[in-house]
């Protein structure tokens, strides 16, 4: 970052009316916003009308995590276990609001997250576990079976 | 296809009205690489709101937030980083929305740990031991899939299980008309799954069309056989995508393609280098212009040429004789608009110098002028076979033969002009025939006089004259003189040959008989096959017999004394009764007989139980069909005591 625009502050309006109110540093973790400073247009408040406030507070707290320079590594690896440690609808949340905003650490870490949850599962405990209906028809089933036998083992 | 779930709130990306003049520039929230272009039409990025679950009571929704909410490009990303092939089976498995989108992922796409830049290294390569590596997929595995079973889902399927299993090889499709048939769809989730694709293989599906091959063509370049029949919708197009991208193309066939035409041909001809056998059949739009491109780009590469039922004219046929300087085997059949001036031109061309095996099938311009010039004009001819010409005479079939020199194996059916004249004259005019095979050849008759023979067909080890009927006794007598080492004799439909005619024959043939097959001469008695088996039974090794009804227990008997090497013996339909077996059996020990046949036997009782349970010992296969006699408890006490034999009842 150069240190000429280091004391700027970018603010931003949630979905449900929040504001925030940020340092670009931390703004511009997320690509989006980045884009927009650069392109000069963060002057007034950017309204996110796709990003509650609970999950845009949750978003600008890890980036401003990841800009401090006092936090260690280890802290950093600890905070960002336990920042995961949420249920599926704030995950969700999360998710697409990293994807949104395009920060890359954070989506990497939601996404490699589900991932883990999904690891080692077989087809109806994913289904189960995630809230999923099964749309195929007993042929389908029946299809996939014979090809993909081991995930049903 | 997918459908994601409903979104309440409305479609304007900004309800405020838009930050950006131009509403192209909300591209800029989308965050993932080019690779999910072709998937993802650009509508569906602009919904990723949720508003349903970020309203506030968060307690009650909880039981209800699916996982489905994610947008196609955010379940993607987590199925890409799904660490082994079991996990992509299981999901594979969960949904169709999940079944379609895993199945859309290049293989290359999924990435254990590159994104993951973000993990300490430690934790990284714990990882990589923990998860199953991805195996090394040569495309070791086949599918083939066949009618109702032919289903896009299956396809997806096997594009998610195959791929971490070894990878898939060789993939057939046979379709139907059914109502879940296979589609482009299903072609793509093959082209991102399975790279290692070799052979492809598409029938009756008319529901695949150029973008489904063209996925194929993008996505597995190491293709080396691609046949697709009677699937009308596709057309040059995909044969063009495939010319371009599957460098390592060697067999290629087309039958029935109503809509491909030279273009695909001529592309195919000049991109693929390694290209070896091309077989078309049954393409209206296909004509000179592309068949001769071919030909003309592959002249050093192509050995295995066969052209059906085309609108293929002489000049196809000049270039073929000018250009197929590699080509070991022709094959043209069925080309009305060849006429004999294309054959003549053919051979003059002096190209068909590697011509091995050359087979000719309903083509007119087969006239004596033209299959003289074939054998003039292929000099290193080994094999050919001469099917439905009925426009060649006798004298043009022994001029044929004497011009070509190196011919070893000839086989002439439905040629109804030729006589006994051009037959005797064929095999007395001193061509080095190893083999002569004349079926359903009506115009063959007895002979009724002498022959004046000079030389006789050292040669010829192989003689088959099936459904001739004129064929008679006369004839046979002459056949003796003519080759006497003789070793494999069909005589099978010949209805008009009695033991006279037949016996006379087996003292001249030196060698000594290994295959016989009098199937269908019902005129025949034991007293041949008491014949064979002394004079031949030292060498003999097939006989077959089916429909000789005055054949009985004596021959059996004979046969089980002298015939120590048979290994196949078809008796059906004759008079062998129970005695018949239990000779047969009693000599077992000496016999090496593998197959048997006493289907239609109707006097062979439940007695011979006993006899055939010794028999079965060595035998490999028995067919006991229409045994009237032998009743269904016999047949399955044999079934199960003869574990190896494969029984037919």
């Amino acid at each position: 970052m150069s240190s000429s625009k280091s004391n700027k502050i970018v603010k931003l309006e949630s979905s449900d009316n929040k504001t925030f109110e940020v340092e670009e540093a931390v703004a511009v973790q997320s690509e989006t916003l980045k884009n927009m400073v650069d392109d000069g247009c963060a002057n007034d408040t950017i309204p996110l009308p796709n990003v509650n406030g609970k999950i845009l507070e949750m978003v600008l707290g890890w980036c401003k995590k990841h800009v401090d320079e006092t936090v260690t590594g280890d802290e950093l690896n600890k905070y960002e276990a336990d920042f995961l440690d949420l249920d599926q609808a704030d995950l969700y949340g999360l998710l697409m609001a990293a994807n949104f905003l395009n920060v890359k650490g954070l989506l990497d870490r939601v996404l490699q997250r589900v991932a883990d949850m999904i690891k080692g599962k077989k087809p109806e405990e994913i289904r189960r576990i995630f809230n999923i209906k099964n749309d195929f028809t007993p042929e389908e089933e029946e299809e996939i079976r014979l090809e993909n036998a081991w995930a049903f083992d | 296809m997918s459908k994601l779930f409903g979104f309440s709130g409305d479609d304007d990306f900004c309800p405020r009205g838009s930050i950006y003049p131009n509403p192209k520039e909300s591209s800029l929230f989308l965050s993932l690489g080019s690779h999910v272009d072709v998937y993802f039409p650009p509508r569906k990025r602009s919904r990723i709101s949720a508003p349903f679950v970020f309203s506030g009571e968060r307690v009650e929704q909880k039981k209800q937030v699916s996982i489905d909410v994610l947008p196609d490009e955010c379940l993607f990303e987590i199925f890409r980083r799904l660490p082994g092939g079991q996990e992509k089976s299981a999901c594979a498995s969960v949904s169709k929305r999940w079944l379609t989108l895993l199945s859309n992922i290049c293989r290359d796409e999924f990435c254990s740990n590159s994104t993951t830049e973000y993990l300490k290294p430690e934790e990284k390569s714990a990882e990589n031991k923990a998860e199953d590596p991805e195996i090394e997929s040569d495309g070791c595995l086949s599918r083939s899939l066949e009618g109702k079973k032919a289903t896009d889902v299956r396809l997806a399927a096997i594009a998610v299980g195959t791929a971490s299993r070894g990878g898939l090889g060789k993939l057939l499709i046979r379709g139907s008309n059914s109502a879940r048939r296979v589609t482009d769809v299903g072609l793509r989730a093959i082209a991102r799954g399975c790279p290692s694709l070799r052979v492809l293989s598409l029938w009756n599906l008319s529901s695949v069309g150029d973008e489904g091959l063209c996925e194929i063509a993008n996505g597995c370049h190491q293709l080396e056989k691609l046949e697709i029949c009677q699937c009308s919708e596709i057309t040059d197009k995909a044969l063009l995508a495939v010319a371009k991208h599957c460098p390592n193309l060697t067999d290629l066939t087309i039958e029935s393609c109503s809509k491909i035409g030279n273009e695909g041909l001529q592309a195919i001809g000049r991109c693929c280098p390694n290209l070896k056998s091309i077989s078309i059949k049954d393409c209206p739009l296909l004509g000179d212009h592309g068949v001769a491109s071919l030909l003309a780009s592959t002249s050093y590469v192509l050995t295995k040429v066969k052209l059906q039922a085309l609108n293929i004219t002489d000049v196809s046929l000049a270039v073929i004789g000018h250009y197929g300087k590699a080509v070991t085997d022709l094959a043209l059949i069925s080309l009305p608009n060849v006429s004999e001036r294309g054959f003549w031109v053919m051979s003059n061309g002096h190209g068909l110098q590697k011509l091995k095996s050359f087979s000719i099938t309903s083509c007119r311009g087969v006239t004596d002028t033209g299959l003289e010039a074939v054998g003039k004009g292929c000099p290193n001819l080994k094999q050919f076979c001469l099917r439905k010409c009925a426009l060649l005479s006798d004298s043009g079939l022994v001029s044929f033969a004497k011009a070509a020199g190196s011919l070893e194996s000839l086989q002439l059916e439905e040629c109804h002009r030729i006589t006994q004249v051009g037959f005797f004259g064929l095999l007395n005019c001193g061509a080095k025939l190893k083999a002569l095979a004349m079926v359903n050849c009506l115009g063959i008759k007895d002979l009724n006089m002498g022959l004046h023979l000079p030389s006789p067909c050292k040669f010829l080890r192989s003689l088959s004259i099936r459904n001739c009927p004129g064929f008679g006794d006369a004839s046979l007598a002459v056949l003796g003189k003519l080759c006497p080492q003789l070793q494999h004799l069909d005589l099978s439909g010949l209805q008009g040959i009695t033991d006279a005619g037949f016996l006379p024959l087996l003292d001249n043939f030196e060698a000594g008989l290994v295959k016989v097959n009098l199937s269908g001469c019902v005129n025949l008695t034991d007293k041949v096959v008491l014949s064979l088996a002394e004079l031949h039974g030292w060498t003999i090794e097939m006989l077959n017999l089916d429909g000789c009804w005055k054949i009985s227990d004596a021959s059996m008997v004979a046969i089980a004394e002298n015939c120590q090497l048979l290994g196949d013996l078809d008796v059906s339909k004759c008079m062998i009764t129970d005695c018949g077996i239990a000779a047969l059996a009693l000599a077992n020990q000496q016999l090496n007989l593998q197959m048997l046949s006493v289907s239609g036997c109707s006097l062979i009782t439940d007695k011979s139980l006993t006899a055939l349970e010794k028999l079965g010992q060595n035998l490999l296969g028995l067919n006991l069909q229409h045994c009237n006699a032998i009743s269904i408890s016999t047949v399955e006490l044999l079934v199960e005591q003869l574990w190896r034999c494969d029984i037919l009842h």
